[in-house]
């Protein structure tokens, strides 16, 4: 159980698709302001609905929740949209080869993905024959595991009914039929897209495991068997946790005797099938897995983690200790830290003096945002900044972690307008922000380190020693974004430089 | 009745045009649709064009009306109204174009009237219907750039006999589109003729304003931009004609003759052109010579491309380098009549064989073609495989390449294991920088 997740519930398989967050949860895009001020918004709620006057391309669910199922071996992914939906597999792609390939995957297949493509006739007469054939077309071309349909904004707005179809195919073909029903223009908080996918993944991949009477009793094995499944934990990732992640959190939970499973990113679909065989679920990320870690507990009792983000020294420990309070080992837990620890400090003492005073701002998803500032100043660095693409009760205990309380807060998707106006103020020595975010960061002249990424392990005392000597070595040579700044413009206007950029948040009234 | 595409090397309409303004000198494009639209088209490009990335305004940095489930009930317009109205007091662009997603198209936001009511003095803004649905990027560029001829060039009488403008390179769907543009400029100036690009080094929204002037437009694609070279002929009375990409030396020997021909330039004028870059092409092919006769590097050639690269690019290959056109596979989703007519082309080439010419939409089948064109190994003890081959494509095709153990270079869109900056692929040059990718790709494990 877990305090973030307090008061939700999570029986929504009887709907076709999973509620938004802006349903399900308080939860806030936009506001502009400093950590104090911030969880007095959050308090009373004015923060829910505010909106802008100038906005920036934030982002879209279908994204997101297709880079989950996409990732999964053997299945094929069909886009049921216009061509736009989902092309950028097209950058993409690769990359999920890379990550295959570091992750120890098989890479036979390329990743394959089929647009459904609507066009003004189907916008009439809707595109469910398409989609048919794009299902029966991937069956008997990739033979795949399972086919997962994301349904886009256009099926949604005309009302193509998509789950008849599917279920009437499910039973026809060898694959598993998923939907997953991810229309962008449902959610203003792209996290709804991973509630979406697991809904999707929930209702029709995760099954109960089958067991049966055994035709000789065997005491001695039967009870081997039930103490290793009491030790079975599935460690859930993200799509930006690195195989580094993994592997450096999969050693720290098997030295508590652990057997770790690590899932469902990149697992088979008849891993996933098996997914509510464990002990306990434990989340890396609230905001990624509560919707469904919370319903694997509603359905199967399976006991969950859903705690802090173990990036730095403080909240890796934080995040051993409340695992290790589950099974009961909060002594070897307390050994395990203090060796950790102690040849983690020595090793980051040289960082230190290199970063000590600097200041650093760090953007992206709120999680690994307030984790990820909070290594920083224990390496002795000031948090002058963050921005949260979006904000909720997942991260408000993290507010606290951050020394300084009047740091900028700026509660925004992507918006780069806003963010390069305040950094241009704060210059911070070093930023450290989401994908699509530190180009423009590196025009203003402000070195960058990139929040995540598929070969960097930031996650553990591994990470965090990554995560200094980055810094450290970021800051040896600045001079890429001295040269861009004084040659690259931004596009903005003087004007907007002066300006206030938080007036640009429309507030709403309590 | 359109089908389904199993990995479409497209985006949308509206991806179409977000890339094309984004190529634009000093152009923003104001999104009206979903959150998501504008950062993801853009995104794909800014990766899947070797790595093209946001520039001057694209990527997250778009300004986007952001509609929501309530707009969709409501009504989009007044919150478009109101991103118009402050992205140009922050945004500082020569031109606004506000292009429209999918969600607002269906709801019947009038985007383009709001847009019109929204003009003054102080911005160009100008707007275009580009919905996803209305087909693939070629749409979404046609839409942006037939605006522009329609709307921002401004009429003129009397025509510049020496000033043509050039259109069918499509920026992003041509990874290459700078360099290749840049070398046609480079080549045409050399005959005194000034070419307007849109695209290309040195372009200013006001030159394009007076694109009115050219006495023609080249169109160097059978299929994209038409649309804008007929408005163009019946709004500034410009004729058009289509070439060839000029792809090495004999395409661009063809197009130099063809565009010569057509401006009524002397011929002695272009042989003596044509003369002077050849001997400069050839000496730097000689260097060549060594390493290819040695190894004997002339392979069967696998094209997958789009109708704008694959002509060109087979007769590169056919015609300059001495390959084995085997077969062409093109992704294009255009009608049977033009189909039939680009296979047309093929018999142009000088190669003693001829290419098998396969249209096929679907990415996954391309292996499957080259192995129906091929006989089956029986496990015979003499087999006349089709070995050693080189596959010409996309950056998805690495693993067909790898399946059929041939050399691999992507050309087409999407490429994402190369970076691409000013090269580009087009006139003597482009076919000396070609020729070099090719080689290296052969050498690339020594």
């Amino acid at each position: 159980m877990s305090k973030l997740t307090e008061g939700l519930t999570y029986d929504y398989l009887s709907a076709e698709a999973a509620p938004t967050r802006e349903a399900r949860i308080e939860t806030c895009n936009a506001f502009g302001g400093s950590c104090n001020s911030l969880r007095t918004g959050m308090g009373t709620g004015c923060s829910k609905n505010n909106s802008r006057k100038f906005a920036q391309g934030g982002g879209c669910q279908l994204n997101l929740a297709l880079g989950i199922v996409s990732s999964f071996q053997n299945v094929v992914v069909i886009i049921h949209g216009p061509l736009g939906c989902g092309s950028n597999n097209l950058g993409r792609a690769g990359t999920r080869k890379t990550a295959r390939i570091l992750k120890q995957r098989p890479t036979t297949t390329d990743t394959i993905w089929i647009q459904t493509n609507l066009d003004d006739t189907d916008v009439i007469t809707g595109g469910i024959e398409k989609l048919r054939q794009a299902v029966l077309y991937a069956e008997q071309e990739y033979r795949p595991d399972a086919i997962i349909i994301g349904n886009s904004c256009v099926p949604g707005i005309i009302g193509d009914d998509i789950d008849t179809l599917l279920n009437e195919l499910d039973g026809q073909i060898a694959a598993k039929v998923v939907p997953i029903h991810c229309e962008g223009f449902k959610s203003k908080y792209v996290a709804t897209g991973y509630d979406s996918a697991y809904h999707g993944v929930l209702k029709k991949m995760v099954e109960p495991i089958q067991r049966y009477e055994k035709a000789l009793p065997n005491e001695l094995a039967d009870s081997n068997e039930k103490y290793r499944h009491s030790k079975i934990v599935n460690l859930f990732n993200v799509g930006s946790t690195s195989y580094g992640d993994e592997v450096e959190l999969s050693r720290l939970l098997t030295a508590l005797g652990l057997e770790v499973r690590v899932l469902p990113l990149y697992s088979s679909v008849e891993e996933i099938s098996r997914i509510s065989e464990a002990a306990l679920n434990i989340s890396i990320c609230a905001t990624h897995d509560d919707y469904l870690l919370g319903h694997l507990k509603e359905r199967f009792g399976t006991e969950y983690i859903i705690d802090t983000l173990p990036i730095g020294i403080k909240n890796t420990n934080q995040w051993l200790r409340v695992i290790a309070k589950f099974f009961k080992l909060e002594k070897e837990v307390e050994k395990l830290i203090a060796i950790e620890t102690a040849q983690l400090e020595e090793a980051l003492e040289p960082f230190k003096k290199v970063l000590k005073g600097k200041s650093v701002f760090v953007g992206g998803g709120e999680t690994r945002i307030f984790t990820t500032g909070e290594l920083y100043q224990s390496l002795g660095m000031r948090v002058v900044g963050l921005k949260p693409h979006n904000f909720d009760r997942f991260a408000i205990p993290m507010i606290d972690s951050i020394d300084d309380q009047e740091a900028v807060i700026d509660v925004a998707p992507g918006q780069p307008a806003e963010e390069l106006v305040i950094l241009s103020r704060l210059k911070p020595d070093l930023y450290v922000g989401h994908a699509q975010a530190n180009a423009w960061i590196t025009k203003l002249g402000i070195p960058t380190v990139p929040l995540f990424g598929q070969s960097f392990n930031y996650m553990g005392y591994s990470g965090a020693f990554e995560l200094a000597r980055k810094a450290a070595r970021v800051l040896k040579n600045t001079s890429l974004s001295k040269k861009i700044v004084s040659n690259v413009a931004l596009p903005f206007r003087p004007i907007w430089f002066e300006s206030n950029p938080f007036d640009n948040i429309k507030e709403a009234k309590v | 009745m359109s089908t389904f595409i199993e990995r479409a090397k497209v985006t949308c309409a509206l991806g179409g045009a977000i890339v094309t303004l984004s190529a634009l000198p000093k152009a923003v494009p104001i999104v009206h649709a979903s959150g998501g639209c504008a950062g993801t088209l853009s995104g794909t490009y800014n990766l899947a064009s070797g790595y093209k990335g946001s520039g001057y305004c694209g990527g997250t940095m778009i300004p986007t009306s952001n509609i929501v489930e309530n707009d969709i009930v409501f009504g989009g317009e007044e919150r478009l109204e109101e991103q118009i109205i402050n992205t140009v007091k922050i945004i500082d662009a020569d031109l606004y174009f506000v292009v429209t997603g999918c969600q607002v198209e269906i709801i019947g936001d009038d985007a383009v009237g709001v847009t019109h009511r929204y003009r003054n003095d102080k911005a160009t803004v100008l707007a275009a219907n580009t919905p996803g649905f209305l087909g693939d990027s070629f749409k979404g560029y046609e839409a942006v750039l037939s605006t522009i001829a329609a709307e921002l060039v401004e009429k003129k009488d009397v025509k510049e006999k020496k000033t043509i403008t050039i259109l069918g390179i499509v920026p992003g769907q041509d990874v290459f589109y700078r360099g290749n543009i840049r070398e046609i400029e480079r080549l045409l100036n050399q005959l005194g003729i000034k070419a307007n690009t849109f695209f290309g080094d040195g372009e200013t929204i006001e030159k394009i304003r007076n694109y009115g002037d050219a006495s023609l437009t080249v169109v160097l694609s059978e299929n994209y931009g038409i649309e804008t070279a007929r408005v163009f002929e019946q709004i500034h009375q410009i004729p058009y004609i289509t070439a060839d990409l000029p792809i090495g030396a004999s395409r661009t020997d063809a197009f130099l003759h063809k565009i010569g021909e057509r401006l009524g330039i002397e011929p002695a004028e272009i042989e003596a052109l044509l003369a002077k870059e050849r001997k400069y092409y050839y000496s730097y092919i000689e260097r060549i010579l060594d390493i290819y006769t040695d190894l004997d590097f002339q392979r069967y050639a696998i094209i997958s491309a789009d109708t704008n690269y694959a002509f060109p690019l087979t007769s590169f290959l056919a015609d300059d380098l001495g390959w084995i056109p085997h077969i062409v596979v093109i992704h294009d989703d255009i009608d049977d009549l033009r189909k039939k007519e680009y296979e047309l082309k093929f018999k142009q080439l000088g190669s003693e064989t001829k290419p098998k010419v396969v249209f096929e939409l679907q990415a996954g089948q391309l292996l499957n073609h080259v192995r129906k064109s091929w006989k089956y190994n029986q496990n015979d003890k003499y087999f006349d495989a089709l070995s050693p081959a080189f596959l010409v494509g996309s950056s998805l095709e690495a693993s067909v390449a790898q399946k059929l153990g041939a050399g691999f270079l992507p050309v087409v869109f999407p490429i994402t294991n190369r970076a691409v900056l000013d090269r580009g692929y087009t006139g003597y040059k482009g076919g000396l920088t070609l020729t070099e990718d090719i080689i290296s790709a052969l050498v690339s494990d020594r």
